[in-house]
């Protein structure tokens, strides 16, 4: 065959080759497959040839156990004191040439340094253990089953696990909360039913197939021991509120508005101050302030009540900016109102004004 | 007689073939290890093929021996590869290896795959599914020899 020729050929094997080069062995050969090798030899003697001759041997291939254990989303989830079915994402993977059913616990860090860098300081309460039934990566209550194990998990596919549990309401912001995955190799086989845990062959190769753990070591567990693990947490997020309140005298009955002084009659304006320290790592969403007047005053309601106002100054020995937007009400000798979200490192104010008895 | 020495040989053919044919055939396969050893020099063994699993290294070996009466010419050895079978080469410069089932044949080097409308790329390792050494020389009476390939367990 000459070059061009040649070229020729291997242009129109392409195809084919294109086609069949790469088997999907993601995890590789099945365990209890055979791989059977033929080597022939064709040869002539005295110019003729001869009856090709084949020789084969097989090798069983044995069961490799390998799973892997991986948060998702490389990040924290953020929640708030007292929520409840909070969620953690895992996935377990199934990398070994076998099928598998995996065992699955959840536990939770003591101290430490937690997966996103934090340090574990409180326990979640109820967590418990859900498979991404519908396959959408994210938890939905009541559609997502809860499980104990994975069950037959077929060799290199994986499914998503979600940690959903409560935060203690007493939790502070930047509370932190480690919980930890833990999946176990155990034999598939019956569907809906956990088998048998697995253990690796003992001794000598025994005819049929062999089981060899060739797992990575965990966060806990070690290399080769059938299991892996992975690490999550939960950070609290919560507004830092102090509340002050503040008073002036707008003007009394004898000296009206220059140097008014607290006696009866006078005028009096309250600010109560709510402020988010630049530390908190959440807004606060409605902030009702109720403050049920000294029973020697008297609610001004000609005056109305102002939500939302701005603040300038360090509360308590700051001026309340009078640009609040008329809300709250008054009942039953308390004043009560709502702010609207007061976020990080802000102040807003309530203000309205009392006579004095 | 004749049928208790038909089983016989049916027992023996499919292993060796020696009593009928004139050059003898044997296929083995090994399992290479590297381990550490205590002074951290990484160390490589050869093993029965006992426990294999996805990424082992094998080492397979074809035993070859002309026990006929005469010379053997134009003497070629073909190997397909098992699918489950990555190539990892041969130290014999002189093989030829094939990536298209047995279509063309050449060292691997001088092998293209196409990768895409109109491009191509190296033959890579992986790709190979036979390889075949051509003897130029004829095999004397007697006279036999070992050819060897790697290949890792896809």
């Amino acid at each position: 065959m000459n070059k061009t020729l040649k070229r020729i050929a291997m242009a129109t094997s392409v195809s084919v080759v294109a086609l069949g080069a790469t088997p999907a062995f993601a995890t590789g050969t099945t365990a209890g497959s055979t791989i059977t090798n033929t080597a022939t030899v064709n040869y002539q003697v005295g110019g003729v040839s001869q009856t090709a001759i084949n020789a084969s041997n097989n090798i069983t291939v044995d069961r490799k156990v390998d799973l892997v254990v991986a948060e998702v989303g490389n990040a924290t989830t953020s929640v708030a004191p007292g929520a409840t079915a909070q969620v953690t994402t895992f996935t377990v993977r199934n990398t070994s040439n076998a099928p598998l059913d995996l065992g699955l616990a959840v536990t939770q860090q003591t101290g430490g340094t937690t997966a996103h860098g934090g340090t574990d300081t409180f326990d979640v309460t109820a967590p418990s253990l859900f498979v991404d039934t519908n396959g959408n990566g994210s938890y939905d209550a009541g559609t997502d089953t809860a499980v104990t194990f994975l069950d037959e998990v077929a060799a290199d596919t994986q499914r998503t696990v979600f940690v959903v549990a409560n935060i203690p309401i007493t939790q502070v912001n930047g509370d932190v909360a480690g919980v930890r995955l833990t999946a176990q190799a155990f034999e598939a086989g019956t569907a809906a039913t956990q088998g048998t845990l697995i253990t690796q062959t003992a001794g000598a190769n025994t005819a049929g197939v062999d089981t060899v753990f060739a797992d990575a070591a965990g966060v806990t567990d070690t290399a080769s021991d059938g299991r892996h693990s992975d690490d999550d947490d939960y950070t609290v997020s919560a507004p830092v509120l102090t509340v002050t309140k503040q008073s002036r005298v707008i003007s009394d009955p004898i000296n009206g508005t220059t140097n008014p002084k607290f006696i009866p009659g006078a005028l009096v304006e309250y600010c109560i101050v709510v402020s988010n320290a630049a530390t908190a790592s959440s807004a606060a969403n409605s902030v009702a302030i109720s403050d049920p007047l000294p029973a020697q005053t008297t609610y001004e309601t000609s005056y109305g009540i102002f939500v939302s106002g701005t603040y300038t100054g360090t509360p308590g020995s700051g001026t309340c900016n009078l640009d609040g937007t008329a809300g709250g009400s008054f009942a039953a000798g308390t004043v009560s109102g709502t702010l609207g979200s007061v976020a990080a490192n802000t102040t807003r104010t309530l203000y309205f004004q009392v006579r004095i008895n | 007689m004749l049928k208790l020495l038909l089983a016989f040989m049916a027992l023996v053919a499919p292993a060796t073939a020696f009593a009928t044919d004139s050059v003898a055939l044997s296929s083995m396969v090994f399992v290479e290890k590297t381990i550490s050893d205590a002074d951290g020099k990484a160390k490589t063994t050869l093993h029965e093929p006992k426990v294999v699993t996805p990424g082992d290294r094998l080492i397979f070996i074809v035993n070859y021996q002309n026990r006929g009466a005469a010379v053997a010419r134009n003497f070629v050895v073909t190997n397909p590869l098992p699918n489950a079978v990555a190539y990892q080469g041969t130290a014999d410069a002189a093989a030829e290896v094939s990536i298209d089932g047995g279509k063309i044949w050449g060292a691997l080097a001088a092998l293209k795959v196409a990768d895409g409308a109109n491009r191509w790329r190296s033959a890579r390792p992986e790709d190979v599914t036979h390889v075949r050494w051509t003897m130029k020389q004829a095999i004397p009476v007697g006279a036999q020899g070992k050819l060897s390939f790697r290949g890792i367990v896809r």
